[in-house]
């Protein structure tokens, strides 16, 4: 198998460490658009991968194409590969590219292709965490997602924005609208995490999970912010972005009818966001290089992916889920 | 006075209904015990 990586920062370099640790991942072809990363990231990772200094856009020979790159190209990008019959993953989470990949889906159908989106940690493990926890449900009412974290410095930047734009909320079959920065929820994320104020932000979690559970009234997603974030989210970032974040947590809050009556089933995990990223890109890489995925088209890893053997194979890398277990719940 | 005599009765009105809505609540108590414990075993069956 022959894959294609576009960007080599904290995730992307991860991701690619992820594949060609796989047997079945002969070679791994690497771009981005620092030299001297590239160069670093690909000789870290040995035989079998390969550097390519051609424009992130230029055709690539590969079975899947990965884009970890900055937002704002990956629809570009992902038209391109599609358009030449490759399926593609996407680790976006930027709202109006999430939008504009979900268009793509007529194509990707037509074409047996698929594209995965925003297959990283929120969205990405809270679809798939999402859709492990609707397994329990007759009816699905309502999800809630809560993510606290950031990976590298393009998460920390997007982190930045999301908390500056216009949240997307799903209520009673409709999208509204919400400020940024409003709606706080103490939130409790897996241990070490702890609790955590979250916010609404342009977080497009809603937008893979409406689709994935037709007849759900209510899918919100928060992030957990400081008041220093919020404060200047619609300024310029004015500190420079870490290097790598520390430990983040993903939460998910499923509500429905469960037989006469209704329940609740909170999951979680906690990682750091760049390394729980690129396990899932990896895993769902793998799965539509080996056409595991459910169907062809584009969509989010609550749509596309079977939620135990991903949730096994994710634990088997190291990232483990949980599940909150309140006294009388 | 009339004044007084209409901020006790929206005073009143106020605590009748709080009363109310406290009496025929039914969310119940959140879990105030538990933790997080990892997926395993018939749970990721």
């Amino acid at each position: 198998m022959r894959v294609g990586v576009i960007g080599a920062g904290a995730v992307g370099a991860r991701l690619a460490r992820q594949l060609i640790s796989t047997d079945e991942v002969d070679e791994l072809v690497i771009r981005d658009r620092r030299p001297a990363r590239l160069e670093e990231v690909v000789s870290s990772l040995g035989e079998g991968a390969t550097a390519d200094r051609s424009e992130s856009s230029a055709p690539l020979e590969a079975d899947v194409v990965v884009l970890a790159c900055d937002t704002g190209v990956h629809v570009a990008l992902a038209r391109g590969f599609l358009g030449r019959n490759q399926s593609v993953v996407s680790l976006s989470d930027d709202v109006g590219e999430v939008r504009a990949l979900l268009e793509l889906d007529a194509e990707a159908r037509e074409r047996g292709r698929s594209v995965v989106i925003g297959a990283g940690f929120a969205p990405g493990l809270s679809c798939v965490l999402a859709a492990h926890a609707a397994a329990r449900f007759d009816a699905v009412d309502e999800i809630h997602v809560a993510k606290t974290g950031t990976g590298g410095p393009a998460c920390a930047r997007q982190h930045h924005r999301a908390l500056g734009r216009m949240a997307v909320d799903w209520r009673d079959g409709g999208w509204v609208q919400r400020a940024p920065g409003s709606g706080r929820e103490l939130c409790w994320f897996p241990d070490p995490v702890g609790a955590e104020d979250c916010y609404r932000a342009a977080l497009p979690d809603a937008l893979l999970l409406v689709p994935a559970f037709p007849g759900v009234s209510r899918v919100t997603a928060r992030v957990a912010a400081t008041r220093r974030d919020r404060l200047t989210a619609r300024l310029p970032m004015l500190w420079p972005t870490h290097p790598e974040g520390g430990p983040g947590a993903v939460r998910i809050e499923v509500r429905g009818r469960q037989g006469p009556g209704r329940g609740v089933v909170v999951l979680g995990a906690m990682d750091r966001p760049a390394v729980a990223a690129a396990a899932v890109g990896a895993v769902a890489t793998l799965a539509a290089a080996r056409g595991e995925l459910r169907r062809a088209g584009a969509a989010g890893l609550a749509s596309l992916v079977e939620p135990i053997p991903f949730l096994h194979e994710l634990a088997r890398r190291g990232v483990r889920a949980a599940i909150f277990c309140g006294e009388g719940s | 006075m009339s004044m007084i005599r209409r901020a006790l009765v929206a005073l009143g009105i106020a605590g009748l209904v709080a009363a109310v809505l406290r009496l025929r609540g039914t969310g119940g108590v959140p879990p105030r015990q538990g933790g997080w414990r990892e997926l395993s075993g018939p749970e990721l069956r």
